[in-house]
């Protein structure tokens, strides 16, 4: 509340400001404090007071500084008091004079409400994921920091390793505490309950680094091990009841019985919502291998730290590690070209969902100002009938003041009602809007209609009705006198300015958003005709996490898997079965280098590529294309051949140019060999931006018995009942494996729809605010050229009685809409030029200044102004000479 | 010329003159005087009673002021004083005897003086 009144302070020209500010400001302080102690009442009046004497005297101030007082006599409290009176009256009347024009009072309060509400719906969502500070303490201190290492063929961006955190913990200078995190799915057993759970395994220094408490039980100390667990607040209502005794239980948790330790709150949620479990340990040096990249890193910086020195201490400290932990020449150099990146935690938790969002709330806004313009254009309309009115009613001394007041008071009337529309309606679709939103946006759950929505609802409505009402108001309250002489209606022509003005605005404004939305739709048009490499129709998918005595070893889990596949097979309606390590659209692959027979027995040469398993016929039901040899057979999962399939980049990296069929290569860590016997489409991985991945698909077994095993690879099952398969596979799962989860269940069409979500959504939502900005800029020209044609009806009459054609009538009246509109589309194109660039990394196969948009849908705003003038153009061709002439 | 030598004064701004007439003040405590002695029938809020504060100072019947000497300095903030100039005093003056001499007139014109002697 003071800060508000602060910022009204500055309504003051500066160098009153400068002059009498802070006096005025202790003044506030101080009355405030002195309210306060009065109640909730008292300290709400005054500040309701004070904002009014603030913006009063503000302008006025700017206005004219000796007119202090519009009856100056009178003391400042009973000239609130008569001014409040005369608001009162205003209103009075202002009500009774919209209950007469109920058509009026529909179109702009319904105007507004929508456009204030779908405003309200859209802060609501911003205040919450972006205005609100993540709930750490100080959490400007916080950063994310990963690596990067240019020329060395590794991502543009990594996670680190182990070494590193070490290394950061007890060197670095500018970091205070730092923790490693790593997340993923894992079971979780409690009794009878068993399910897969987003989990975390962080080092103990996470809830330090973040500082954060539990609100029940302890935090993990080193003397746990890995032996201890910290729940969720989530977890601690749904699995336990929020009971209190759970402290000290002990459950099958990630393959071990660990000992829940602790209970965090409700708004700890890290690193993702929906973490229900922390297994927490430490790093220590002894026996660290070097060079397993892949773990996020979280500090906490001392005060004054930017991100920009601390990546600089880091990159230096880092230097230092090949000496330390040893490692091959291939790591060394890979340190040589390490940088640290690191960047605030808030960018790294809310960078990819920020844009678009400040791109809708824009949008949004930009439907406010143009419902606004309408508005104030129905208003300008409507005061301009009452010219006469007001003359007379300045030429008997009422004080303009008073007029503007007296005009003003129905604004605020229509704005008062429009935000009570506005809540209700944003109250009404808010969780429609969220549900439609992507998940991935954090903190989406606890968006809400809560205080801060309602204030910043009703200071939108109060500019709104400032923004509709001040321009008719002002212009309506210093009336043409000379009007009162000849008593006519008068020409109109010096007044359209200030409508057409409106038009223009409502134009330009509308087009920006109209190209906005073509980008994007453009974007998802190119995004679902990308060719993935895989058919994501018909394909159901699901893992499984077995766990039991038989199981123990890469050719045990291979039997099991291939028995599984079999029973699934057996399903009513399923087509084929297949299984892979890490699904396209949901899971990465993991990386390493490969060698071929060529590149000779150093262990840094090779080539960095991805690896997964797959097995049954998972290229078959994925759709993936074989394009040379052959795919997997039972031969090669449940025999140690050796045989791989490769994907086509793979190839052409390793054997450019040659047919890589029969030859061998060396996988990172193995001496033993595979022989590529297929080549496959590639496949993108993580998305229809993705660029196509090289990618080695082993076998099930892996290559010896010793190897790594796959136990829990996602199943594929191509069956047009995608869509209804899942119970009846649970019901199997449960028969063959009772303790195993069954999660990660998806239709591949699903997960393709998931991961344009973000695209479609923005596109949607900016598709339906740049629809009713075209609704609301029609109806706006529309209503100005219709109300013209009124105007000038005597006019066109006489023309038309002289022997105009009613082509040419239409002619005149279109040729207006088409120069409002005309200067509209040029303006909004200006705007767009500059602006379409906020849509950035949205936008997918086209480019910002995408002409073929532009002009498009350039044509179809002149288009839809030209019909939009074209009604009143009509109605004008058939105006009856004599009957408009009779009139006087 | 003096805008408000025209009997233009406001209630408001001979409070504030009248206010002044006892001393520097600053603005806080010239709101509180102000209150006090219009008995609550005046108690300007912060925008109101600076911009009167600045008409005056145009006006020449305000300027600003050095704190008496024995003020004990405001922790934090450096507040400013403001004094009745020599027009001022005179204004305020003037005033008074105008309020004065149309009272008188009102009592003698509805009897309550008569009735007293």
């Amino acid at each position: 509340m003071r800060s508000i009144l602060r910022l009204l302070v500055r309504l003051f020209p500066v160098s009153f400001r400068e002059r009498f500010g802070s006096g005025m400001v202790e003044q506030i302080e101080q009355d405030y404090d002195r309210a306060r102690t009065r109640g909730f009442l008292a300290s709400f009046s005054f500040a309701l007071g004070t904002a009014w004497d603030l913006v009063r005297s503000g302008i006025a101030e700017h206005v004219n500084p000796t007119w202090v007082s519009a009856q100056p006599t009178l003391s400042e409290e009973s000239d609130m008091r008569s001014s409040g009176q005369q608001w009162m009256t205003d209103l009075r009347h202002a009500i009774r004079s919209l209950r007469r024009s109920p058509g009026f009072t529909v179109v702009t309060v319904g105007t507004l409400g929508l456009a204030i509400g779908v405003n309200a719906g859209m802060f609501s969502v911003v205040n919450t994921v972006l205005l609100h500070p993540l709930p750490y303490a100080n959490v400007d201190r916080l950063v994310h920091i990963s690596g990067s290492a240019p020329g060395s063929g590794l991502p543009d961006e990594f996670g680190v390793g182990d070494e590193f955190y070490l290394q950061y913990k007890e060197q670095s200078k500018l970091l205070q505490d730092v923790a490693t995190y790593n997340s993923g799915t894992s079971t979780m057993r409690a009794g009878d309950r068993v399910e897969r759970i987003r989990m975390s395994w962080p080092t103990n220094s996470l809830f330090s680094t973040l500082g954060a408490k539990p609100i029940l039980g302890r935090l993990p100390v080193a003397a746990d091990e890995d032996h201890a667990a910290v729940i969720s607040y989530a977890m601690w209502k749904s699995w336990f009841n929020s009971d209190p005794a759970v402290i000290g239980r002990a459950y099958q948790m990630s393959g071990a019985s660990r000992t829940v330790i602790g209970v965090m709150g409700p708004d700890f949620k890290f690193p993702s919502d929906g973490t229900m479990l922390w297994i927490s340990g430490e790093i220590r040096a002894e026996g660290l291998v070097p060079g397993r990249f892949g773990t996020e890193l979280v500090g906490r910086v001392r005060p004054g730290t930017t991100p920009a020195a601390l990546a600089n201490e880091l990159t230096a400290l880092s230097k230092a590690l090949p000496r330390r932990f040893g490692g091959s020449a291939n790591y060394a150099k890979t340190i040589e070209q390490h940088r640290a990146v690191v960047r605030t935690l808030e960018q790294e938790l809310l960078g990819s969902v920020a844009r678009p969002l400040w791109v809708l709330l824009g949008a949004v806004g930009i439907v406010l100002l143009i419902a606004c313009a309408n508005v104030a254009n129905l208003f300008l309309v409507r005061a301009e009938g009452r010219q006469r009115d007001l003359a007379v009613r300045r030429a008997i001394g009422a004080a303009r003041g008073q007029l503007v007041q007296s005009q003003m008071a129905e604004a605020v009337v229509v704005a008062a009602l429009a935000g009570i529309v506005a809540a209700i309606l944003s109250a009404l679709t808010l969780p429609a809007f969220l549900r439609a939103a992507p998940s991935e946006i954090p903190r989406l759950g606890e968006v809400s209609m809560n205080l801060t929505t309602v204030v910043f609802t009703l200071g939108a409505a109060l500019l709104s009705a400032l923004a509709c009402g001040l321009l008719p108001a002002v212009r309506a309250s210093s009336p043409d006198l000379t009007r009162l002489r000849d008593g006519s209606r008068g020409s109109t022509r010096q007044r359209s300015w200030a409508r057409d003005g409106l038009v223009v605005g409502q134009t330009a404004l509308a087009l920006v958003l109209l190209i906005g939305s073509g980008l994007l739709v453009r974007s998802f048009w190119a995004m679902r005709h990308v060719n993935p490499g895989y058919n994501t129709e018909n394909v159901f998918t699901f893992q499984i996490a077995p766990e039991g005595p038989t199981l123990r070893d890469a050719p045990s889990f291979a039997r099991f898997e291939l028995d599984f596949m079999d029973r699934l097979r057996a399903l009513p309606g399923v087509e084929l079965v297949g299984l892979v390590d890490n699904i396209p659209l949901n899971e990465g692959t993991s990386t390493g280098r490969f060698r071929t027979e060529d590149m000779g027995t150093n262990p840094d040469a090779g080539t960095l590529l991805n690896s997964t398993n797959a097995a049954g016929d998972y290229f078959k039901a994925m759709g993936i294309k074989v394009l040379r040899g052959r795919p997997f057979e039972l031969n090669d999962h449940v025999s140690t051949l050796g045989n791989v399939v490769i994907s086509r980049t793979a190839a052409s990296l390793l054997w450019p140019g040659q047919d890589p069929i029969g030859r061998r290569l060396q996988a990172p860590g193995l001496t033993s060999w595979e022989t590529v016997v297929g080549v496959v489409d590639d496949v993108m991985q993580y998305g229809f931006r993705d660029t196509p991945q090289a990618l080695i698909y082993f076998p099930l077994v892996g290559t010896t018995a010793r190897s790594r095993w796959t136990s829990s690879p996602a199943y594929v099952v191509k069956t047009r009942r995608a869509e209804v398969i899942a119970p009846e596979v649970r019901a199997l799962v449960r028969s063959v494996a009772p303790t195993a989860p069954m999660y990660r269940v998806y239709t591949m069409a699903g997960l393709a729809r998931d991961s344009m979500v973000q695209l479609s959504f923005t596109m949607l939502t900016l598709g339906i605010a740049s629809a009713l900005a075209l609704i609301l800029g029609a109806v706006g020209l529309y209503g100005v050229l219709s109300y013209v044609v009124a105007q000038r009806t005597r006019e066109i009459g006489v023309r038309m009685a002289l022997g105009a054609e009613a082509g040419q009538v239409r002619r005149m009246v279109v040729a207006q809409g088409a120069r409002v509109v005309g200067v509209g589309v040029v303006i909004g194109i200006v705007v767009a030029l500059v602006s379409t660039r906020a849509l950035g990394s949205l936008l997918f196969g086209v480019k910002a200044l995408d002409a073929a948009t532009f002009i498009g849908m350039s044509a179809s705003m002149v288009v839809v102004g030209l019909l939009a003038s074209y009604v009143p153009a009509r109605r004008a061709s058939r105006v009856d000479p004599i009957e408009s002439l009779r009139g006087d | 010329m003096n805008p408000l030598d025209a009997s233009g004064m406001s209630l408001f701004e001979y409070h504030v003159l009248l206010a002044l007439a006892s001393g520097p003040l600053h603005g806080y405590a010239i709101k509180d005087v102000v209150a006090e002695e219009s008995s609550g029938t005046l108690t300007p809020r912060a925008g109101s009673l600076y911009r009167v504060l600045a008409r005056l100072i145009t006006s020449g019947l305000v300027a600003d002021a050095e704190p008496a000497s024995d003020t004990p300095p405001h922790p934090g903030l450096a507040r400013k004083y403001y004094k009745l100039t020599a027009g001022g005093r005179a204004a305020l003056a003037a005033e008074a005897r105008r309020l004065k001499h149309a009272a008188a007139m009102a009592e003698k014109r509805l009897g309550i003086a008569r009735s007293r002697s």
